[in-house]
């Protein structure tokens, strides 16, 4: 009996979780339409010529015609774009001008890192944001509330590339624990200082947001039955306010998606991460369209969907919400 | 046949080919070096950077190469020769070099190296050739100029004599590829390079590092290095703290700390800073006015005070410039000056122009790229010219709309670098300022003068020498007199370098951190 229940209300989740997933996902298509018709429109409005930035000093007029000819940048501007639709629809994002290569290969190459370094700095933001958010929540107006918000303010407002540089002289240079830059061969070691660097602005972020959401449901009533009825402060706080105050910071981390996108291309800048972020930066100083518009579609794919997972965690953590689209 | 040859190569005037020294030294390791950036192909009919050339120079051998003092030597040639008329030369190929996948190297590689990257990025490298222009514009099947007189001699025939042609034959476009490779592989040979180089391709992770490892078959016998690493790595604060921590064994000094460098204790004897073969100048479209009147171009000339840029922003790291053509370049003259540092003088000219006090001239816009260095010395510029009553506007852009504005003439007033592709003359003055190269091909400043044009033509197919070089210094001495171009300093290389590196080439070419040093020569004392 128990079991169907369960089966019940695994199948009623799935149902309301169903809705907004298709939902969303139809919506994304007008969306990412309208995000590539906007960069091929600013690509074409900037100034600067894809051939002419692959010719070095020195470029031959007649070399640069051919090759104006081969990536197909004599067509009129609607035609070039919607032969890149036409072909997008076939799962194929064209051929990089720079690397002469499909663009799925080349953003195939670079997305591990990208991904590893996004996950290690979400993970980071998280667990670090939460507990400092928590433990000043715990004691507020303390010392150790102030000083911690200070951290998270200092998170929030120091700029990427400074932050980067300044891990890299302490932990790298001048303690020699972790290696300056590069990818390693996928170890840990060569993860640790850009993935601090990426996520200490959205810890803080988390941190505050955690804390203020914390305060706020620490001052309901069923805190002060609970605290009453004789929990520990551990238990109250863990068990009852937690869950409770989630919600906000959830927001806070799905809405943070941007700022790892925002912060990627300066971390790999800065400790030469093979990632998208540095590829998309090359592509748009080469003027490598095909490459921009693959990326910057990723990128759409990446905040759209993670929009999406902010949302399914809201039912997830909060019951109401699925009894209320339920009934 | 055979006769006629041997008699026709006979009655040619030889020429004397530099002998490379033999490599000596410790085998084995792997030397770090570092790229500021992924070089886009490996290919070299398709490369136009310096990154890219820095590889392909490890994997790859053209006929010649240059040596530190950039003479000509023999490489997969063995030997020259060039007709008295100096229109066809004659190379003797090395007979036994193998290609890394083993094939032996025959002299049909050769043509057909030289017509796959004559449609590539550098035609003009290639264009010297008779019959060139009609394949690559694809009204002929192949180049007629280049003949293949038995499997290991080839001759090239020119429309007319050229004096830089074997820099050409040297240059990395030049580099001998087999077919069969570029066939198997189509584009992705750009990613898997297979050339005769001391050093064969192993692998690329895009955006991380190159790795190249010795070829032991190599004609001049196996490299001294095991490997060679290329790491890639954007900013240069990084660079320098992975050499600093001991993970690079060379590398570029950071912009601005050269003089520190230099200084520090801990890096004593591992800086180096060496003159290289390019020149930062500034131009002026002279379609464009106010900058068709040589008057006030001269007034600007007079009134830039390059010194400050020299010693202050750039720390005594780089060479003060008179004139275009850099010091460490063949044909260079101490004699060609630069219009002197005279405000009086320039705001002469700029009233004799009928802007007196800069009254009645609109604020010029000044177009550079996008860099620290670039926009401190537009700065000093913006600065400078006030003083005679010249308003300049900072136009900053991205190379790409830089060069874009600078090429369809939109730009009046600009910054240009210009780094030689090889040490003559010609690929600085004739390419800069010939009317034939008007726009993209060189001249950006559109300038036409019949008798610069003359000097060029006639300068450009005599054979090296004082008589050539001084039709050149003429040249030179008129662009600068007429202000098309204003000189500020000639760069330099500057490098840091573990002292157990040895064998490390430091030519005019070779400019840090893309060092197109032969790593063959490479070795490691420790």
């Amino acid at each position: 009996m128990a079991g169907s229940l369960s089966d019940d209300a695994a199948a009623g989740l799935l149902a309301d979780l169903g809705r907004p997933v298709v939902g969303r996902l139809v919506a994304l298509v007008p969306v990412l339409f309208g995000i590539t018709l906007l960069v091929f429109l600013l690509n074409a409005i900037a100034l600067g010529d894809p051939a002419r930035a692959a010719m070095g000093q020195r470029a031959d007029p007649e070399a640069l015609e051919r090759l104006r000819h081969e990536y197909a940048l004599d067509r009129p501007l609607p035609v070039q774009y919607a032969r890149w639709i036409a072909r997008l629809m076939r799962g194929d994002l064209g051929r990089s001008f720079r690397e002469q290569r499909p663009v799925l290969d080349v953003l195939a190459e670079r997305a591990p890192a990208t991904i590893r370094l996004a996950l290690a700095a979400t993970v980071i933001s998280i667990v670090l944001g939460m507990g400092i958010g928590a433990l000043a929540a715990a004691r507020p107006g303390s010392a150790l509330d102030h000083t911690l918000m200070a951290v998270a303010v200092l998170g929030i407002s120091t700029p990427v590339f400074w932050l980067g540089m300044m891990l890299s002289l302490v932990f790298a240079v001048t303690l020699d624990w972790l290696p300056v830059s590069g990818y390693g061969e996928g170890n840990w070691a060569h993860l640790v200082l850009p993935a601090l660097t990426l996520g200490a602005l959205h810890t803080g972020t988390v941190a505050r947001m955690m804390r203020s959401s914390l305060l706020e449901v620490i001052r309901q009533d069923y805190i002060s039955a609970a605290r009453a009825k004789g929990l520990s402060e551990m238990s109250v706080l863990g068990k009852h306010a937690l869950r409770n105050a989630l919600i906000p910071v959830v927001t806070v981390i799905g809405i943070g998606l941007a700022d790892l996108l925002v912060g990627a291309p300066l971390t790999e800048t800065v400790f030469a991460w093979p990632g998208l972020g540095r590829l998309l930066v090359a592509a748009v100083g080469q003027r490598d369209l095909p490459v921009v518009m693959g990326a910057v579609l990723v990128f759409a794919l990446v905040y759209v969907l993670g929009n999406l997972l902010v949302d399914l965690a809201y039912l997830a953590i909060d019951p109401r919400l699925r009894d209320g689209r339920a009934s | 046949m055979c006769l006629l040859v041997v008699a026709m190569v006979v009655a040619m005037a030889s020429l004397s080919l530099a002998q490379t020294p033999e490599v000596t030294g410790k085998a084995g390791g792997t030397l770090r070096a570092v790229f500021s950036s992924d070089p886009p192909t490996l290919d070299p009919a398709h490369a136009t950077d310096l990154t890219s050339s820095a590889v392909i120079r490890q994997v790859f051998d053209a006929l010649l190469e240059l040596d530190e003092q950039l003479r000509i030597v023999p490489a997969l040639a063995r030997s020259s020769t060039v007709s008295p008329d100096q229109r066809v030369y004659t190379f003797q190929l090395r007979g036994g070099v193998r290609f890394h996948n083993g094939r032996e190297l025959k002299a049909a590689d050769v043509k057909y190296s030289f017509e796959r990257a004559a449609k590539g990025k550098r035609p003009w490298v290639f264009e010297k050739i008779s019959g060139a222009h009609a394949f690559i514009s694809g009204s002929v099947g192949d180049i007629a100029g280049i003949r293949l007189v038995d499997d290991l001699t080839v001759e090239l025939r020119l429309d007319q004599p050229f004096a830089p042609f074997l820099f050409l034959i040297a240059y990395d476009a030049a580099s001998i590829v087999p077919r069969e490779e570029v066939d198997k592989q189509g584009t992705g040979f750009a990613s898997h390079p297979v050339g005769t180089g001391a050093f064969r391709f192993v692998s690329w992770r895009r955006d991380d590092q190159v790795v190249l490892e010795r070829f032991p078959e190599h004609f001049r016998g196996p490299a001294l290095l095991d490997r060679v690493v290329f790491r890639i790595i954007p900013a240069e604060i990084t660079r320098y703290n992975e050499y600093v921590t001991g993970q690079l064994d060379v590398t570029d000094i950071p912009t601005g700390r050269c003089r520190a460098v230099q200084a520090d204790s801990r890096l004593k004897g591992e800086a180096a800073v060496w003159p290289t073969l390019g020149t930062h100048g500034l131009r002026f479209n002279v379609e464009r006015p106010p900058f068709g009147d040589a008057r006030v171009r001269r007034a600007v000339a007079h009134a830039v005070d390059p010194s400050i840029i020299v010693q202050r922003l750039l720390e005594g790291c780089v060479l003060p410039a008179k004139g275009v053509i850099p010091p460490s370049l063949p044909g260079f003259s101490p004699d060609v000056k630069r219009l002197p540092l005279d405000r009086e003088r320039a705001r002469k000219l700029l009233a004799d122009a009928g802007f007196p006090g800069g009254r009645g001239l609109p604020p010029i816009a000044f177009n550079f790229n996008t860099s620290d260095l670039n926009q401190r010395i537009a700065e000093v510029l913006q600065a400078q010219l006030k003083e005679i009553g010249i308003q300049l506007e900072l136009r900053r852009l991205d190379w790409a709309a830089h060069i874009k504005l600078v090429d369809e003439g939109s730009a009046g007033f600009f910054r240009q670098g210009w780094i030689a592709d090889y040490p003559d003359p010609e690929n600085f003055l004739t390419v800069l300022f010939h009317s034939r190269n008007a726009g993209a091909a060189g001249n950006t400043s559109r300038y036409r003068n019949p008798k610069l044009d003359r000097l060029f033509d006639e300068a450009d197919a005599m054979p090296s020498g004082p008589a050539r070089y001084k039709r050149y210094a003429e040249a030179e001495q008129i662009v600068l007199n007429d202000a098309v171009w204003i000189s500020l300093y000639h760069y330099t290389s500057r490098a840091l370098i573990k002292p157990y590196v040895k064998g490390f080439e430091r030519s005019a070419q070779s400019s840090a951190p893309e060092f197109l040093a032969p790593l063959r020569k490479v070795w490691l004392d420790r």
